[in-house]
């Protein structure tokens, strides 16, 4: 057939760029997550300049195809060569790539309107799914505005595991919910959202870790969850690469999902904005007005829209946003690593996660190992950068739980942020002002309860009693010491 | 498609799908495909399209495919072994005959893959269980493989990314300056772009590597070929390197230097016409360099892609080693061949007839390693690259400095000035 390829690793064509720049991005960093270019083997070493090039050829201006950030590995490496490092003479510094000098600012890709009935701030999976079930609901009126591109923040970088293993009922019944909208998601949204329900599997490698998923698996049966406790051998069945003696026991729910991020995120904002939301990036807020207890408008910097109601959906940023409200919030953000290794062939179902360190991985539809592990030093911060500390860490509890994967390379590694409250649950709710509602704080798991939460929250808002979560995670129960709190937090 | 004369005759057999392949021991899995005319080596993820090495020099991944029961492997980079076992991957039936290059066939529009079977809930659980058996490359290793060795942990007082011209006139000026300075080049050679040998005006001798090294070596430092920089971390003490240093056995080594200059040079960039993945297509420097090295000749009629001085000097290089070379300089509209190249249809409707093309068109700056220690970036509107804009010298950050094509094309000549400049300047910070 005759077709033109910019990107050979990933078979991209000059028609799918095109397709892309039709749908509006017209920076790299967008067109490389839409297109999928530079995201192969070779990390976009043979295809950046000429897609660069196609951009520019379409009609984006040079300050808007913006710099494309390759991460590190710069070549494929070995699992078994990272893990030949020591991570404990390596520094968890703010890693790679140290920030540049800015660079002109794509445009915004819409004007900001006057005013709007709901003002979202954040285009993750949590303000687009909200916007999109507030419209879904006849509440057309909503501007969501976006500080960069989407899929920039935490909703483009996570792993994409969706599981309804939780330790407390709203929690199970929640993600429940979500599995049950990510099954159905493409062909209601029309976007391949790649669902595939491969399970999660927990290995417990000590007694206390065992008695844990022992209890979890008796809350979720009587949840009507098909949780079992395994034996290692019984693992072993289910995935066959693991090593036996590196665990005790597994808790395995094979209903529990993977699932590619980015089609969510697009897949929300394109319905949103076919049903009349403003879907507004490269809009940043920069301040708030209030008369008495209530916001009257949200200032940006394209101009100041009015707004009856404003929703802080910022994720990582959120306490920075609501400062700027005067609104103290108790979120930390914290830094996550992850990566992905080359693409295989398909050889893992589920999401293993070893609750011993933290270590989870999955493999990808496109037959990658994606995974990341929490670094128990890692200090509260928005940053962005990846370390080499981080690589040996993953590898050594990588190679040791399934040691064939010595053999396979690592392809790129990239960091996001927790948005971490005290009691590992979220804040929803109104909090400072009558009519500036939280949706954010949801430690690592905001992308697998989004579906479930935002359907739940654009109900409310639009006339339904509100769902208990909206009344127990409000900012107030801190003064209230209600935290119980969540301890299933992975990654 | 051959070898140059007697010199260069194989003395041994790899097997590639089971086929024997005559083979130099020490050569390039890539230069035995090329020397033997089979150029065909990979399929696409998607389409399931032929494809064969491109680069030539461990850039792109058109020649990924298993050596002795380990996924993913760039023949490229892979020295040849008598009995080394090669296996094409993510096709049915090796790559020569994939059964599944039905799909380029019968999806002539493309594959939006958002879109595709989104239609319905059954449909797309189908088309998701399908996607996954076609997707990914390789298949898990054969075997766990043996622990690599402890990484070490070494000091210099310089570190040199890339022996091409820029990398040689920076190790130069800072062993003169007394340092203790590591020269890592990811290729088994030095030079860069020196090996292509194609005598431009002002080009150092490729012999200036050797004399570079050996300075290195007197002010006690190190020359390491087949090391690879794969991750540069600026910190306090100065900016750590992890480097893969191929060997019996390959190792890390954890670098820590307080200075840096990148001479990483340029990757090649694929030119943008119909058809432009078939095998066949190489980089040219990489051919000169095959030529030069191994004796190697990528067909009967080559076509040279490009303008400039090196593109002209590539296709007398060819045309002097017995080859029928035409220079290419107007623009492509597409290229014909079916599992390989066979001829290129220009824009203005004139037809080149060849067997194999040549590649010289605007490269890429390699910037990857510059942007992760915090460069700046420009772009260049005319060829779409990104290019490192440094400051005074090359400075890009405390300590840190680039030099040559990573800052955009230049000459050889250039680049080893712009490289001692660098040096120096590095040296006395």
């Amino acid at each position: 057939m005759a077709r033109t390829f910019i990107c050979t690793c990933e078979d991209v064509t000059v028609k799918d760029v095109r397709r892309a720049f039709e749908k509006g991005y017209r920076d790299l960093e967008s067109v490389k997550r839409y297109t999928g270019i530079g995201t192969g083997p070779c990390q976009g070493k043979t295809c950046l300049a000429i897609a660069a090039r196609e951009l520019l050829k379409l009609g984006a201006t040079p300050g808007e195809v913006m710099p494309f950030t390759v991460r590190p590995p710069l070549h494929p490496t070995f699992f078994s060569a990272l893990a030949s490092l020591d991570p404990e003479a390596l520094p968890l510094d703010e890693g790679v790539p140290r920030k540049p000098a800015p660079v002109e600012k794509p445009r915004p890709s819409g004007a900001l309107p006057k005013k709007a009935h709901v003002v979202i701030v954040g285009g993750g999976i949590m303000g687009l799914g909200l916007a999109y079930n507030l419209a879904k609901r006849g509440v057309t009126d909503v501007v969501l505005i976006e500080r960069g591109y989407l899929t920039g923040g935490a909703s483009g970088r996570n792993g994409g595991g969706v599981r309804a293993q939780w330790t407390t009922p709203t929690m199970i019944r929640l993600a429940q919910r979500s599995l049950a909208i990510g099954d159905s998601f493409a062909a209601e949204m029309g976007i391949n959202t790649w669902f595939r329900r491969g399970g999660y599997l927990f290995l417990a490698p000590s007694k206390k870790q065992v008695e844990r998923i022992e209890k979890n698996a008796v809350l979720h049966n009587e949840h009507g969850m098909r949780t079992r406790v395994l034996t290692p051998a019984e693992a072993k069945d289910v995935v066959p690469e693991l090593d036996p003696t590196r665990f005790l026991a597994a808790s395995w729910n094979p209903d529990d999902a993977v699932v590619f991020p980015w089609p969510y995120v697009w897949g929300y904002a394109t319905r949103a904005e076919a049903l009349g939301v403003k879907v507004l990036t490269f809009t940043r807020v920069t301040g708030f007005e209030s008369e008495g207890k209530r916001l009257t408008a949200v200032k940006t910097d394209q101009g100041t829209i009015q707004a009856d109601i404003v929703v802080n959906a910022a994720g990582a940023w959120s306490p920075e946003v609501a400062a700027l409200a005067g609104v103290k919030l108790p979120n930390e953000p914290e830094r996550h690593e992850i990566l992905v290794s080359e693409p295989l062939k398909p050889f893992l179902g589920p999401l293993v996660s070893n609750l011993g360190n933290g270590l989870y991985f999955s493999q990808s539809l496109r037959g990658e190992i994606v995974g990341g592990m929490a670094d128990p030093n890692e200090p509260e911060g928005i940053q962005m950068g990846s370390t080499l500390r981080f690589l040996s860490r993953f590898a050594r509890a990588l190679t040791e739980v399934m040691p064939i994967t010595g053999g396979v390379k690592v392809m790129r590694q990239w960091a996001g942020c927790y948005d971490v409250t005290p009691d590992n649950n979220p804040i929803l709710g109104a909090a400072g002002y009558d009519n500036f509602l939280q949706l954010n704080g949801w430690v690592g798991h905001g992308f697998m309860m989004a579906p479930a939460v935002t359907e739940l929250m654009a109900g409310w808002m639009a006339g339904d009693p509100p769902d208990e979560i909206f009344e127990r995670f409000t900012l107030s129960r801190f003064e209230r010491g209600e935290t119980a709190g969540e301890d299933f937090i992975i990654g | 498609m051959g070898r140059l004369n007697e010199r260069f005759a194989p003395d041994c057999t790899i097997l590639v799908d089971g086929h024997r392949v005559p083979a130099r021991a020490g050569e390039r899995v890539t230069s035995a495909l090329i020397a033997a005319g089979r150029p065909l080596l990979s399929r696409s993820p998607k389409y399931h399209r032929p494809r064969g090495p491109f680069c030539l020099a461990g850039s792109c991944a058109s020649c990924l495919v298993r050596v002795d029961g380990v996924p993913n492997v760039r023949a490229c980079e892979t020295p040849c072994r008598d009995g080394m076992r090669i296996e094409t991957q993510n096709a049915v039936g090796g790559a020569s005959h994939d059964l599944l290059g039905a799909i380029d066939w019968l999806l002539p529009k493309g594959i939006d893959h958002h879109k595709m079977a989104t239609w319905n809930q059954l449909a797309n659980r189908v088309a998701v269980k399908a996607s996954r058996q076609l997707a990914g490359l390789g298949l898990l290793p054969d075997e766990v493989p043996a622990p690599w060795p402890a990484a070490s942990d070494e000091r210099f007082e310089a570190l040199v990314v890339g022996s091409g011209p820029a990398g040689l006139g920076a190790a130069l000026a800072l062993a003169r300056a007394g340092k203790k300075v590591l020269l890592a080049e990811r290729e088994p050679a030095l030079g860069g772009r020196l090996r292509c040998r194609l005598g431009l005006p002002g080009d150092p001798e490729l012999a200036w590597a050797a004399e570079v090294a050996e300075a290195v070596r007197r002010a006690g430092g190190e020359v390491a070929t087949g090391a690879a920089v794969i991750g540069l971390y600026p910190g306090q003490e100065g900016t750590q390197a992890a480097v893969v240093q191929r060997g019996e056995p390959s190792r890390m080594r954890r670098i820590l230097a307080p200075r840096v200059v990148l001479g990483s040079g340029s990757w090649i960039q694929r030119p943008v016409f119909e058809r432009n993945d078939l095998p066949g297509i190489h980089a040219a420097r990489s051919l000169a360099v095959l030529l030069a090295e191994e004796g190697v000749t990528p067909g009967e009629r080559l076509a040279v892609l490009g303008k400039g001085p090196e593109a002209a000097a590539v296709a007398k290089r060819f045309s002097q080693a017995g080859l029928k070379v035409e220079l290419v300089e107007g623009e492509v509209a597409r290229a014909r061949g079916r599992s390989r190249i066979s001829g290129l249809t220009l824009v203005d409707g004139g037809e080149v007839s060849c067997d194999a093309l040549a590649v010289a068109t605007d490269r890429m700056p390699a910037a990857e390693l510059a942007r992760a220690c915090g460069a700046t970036l420009a772009l260049d509107a005319a060829t779409g690259a990104f290019r490192v804009k440094p400051g005074e010298a090359g400075r890009i950050a405390p300590g840190i400095h680039a030099a040559g094509e990573v800052t955009g094309p230049c000459s050889a000549a250039e680049a080893a000035e712009a490289g001692r400049v660098a040096g120096e300047a590095v040296a006395r910070g």
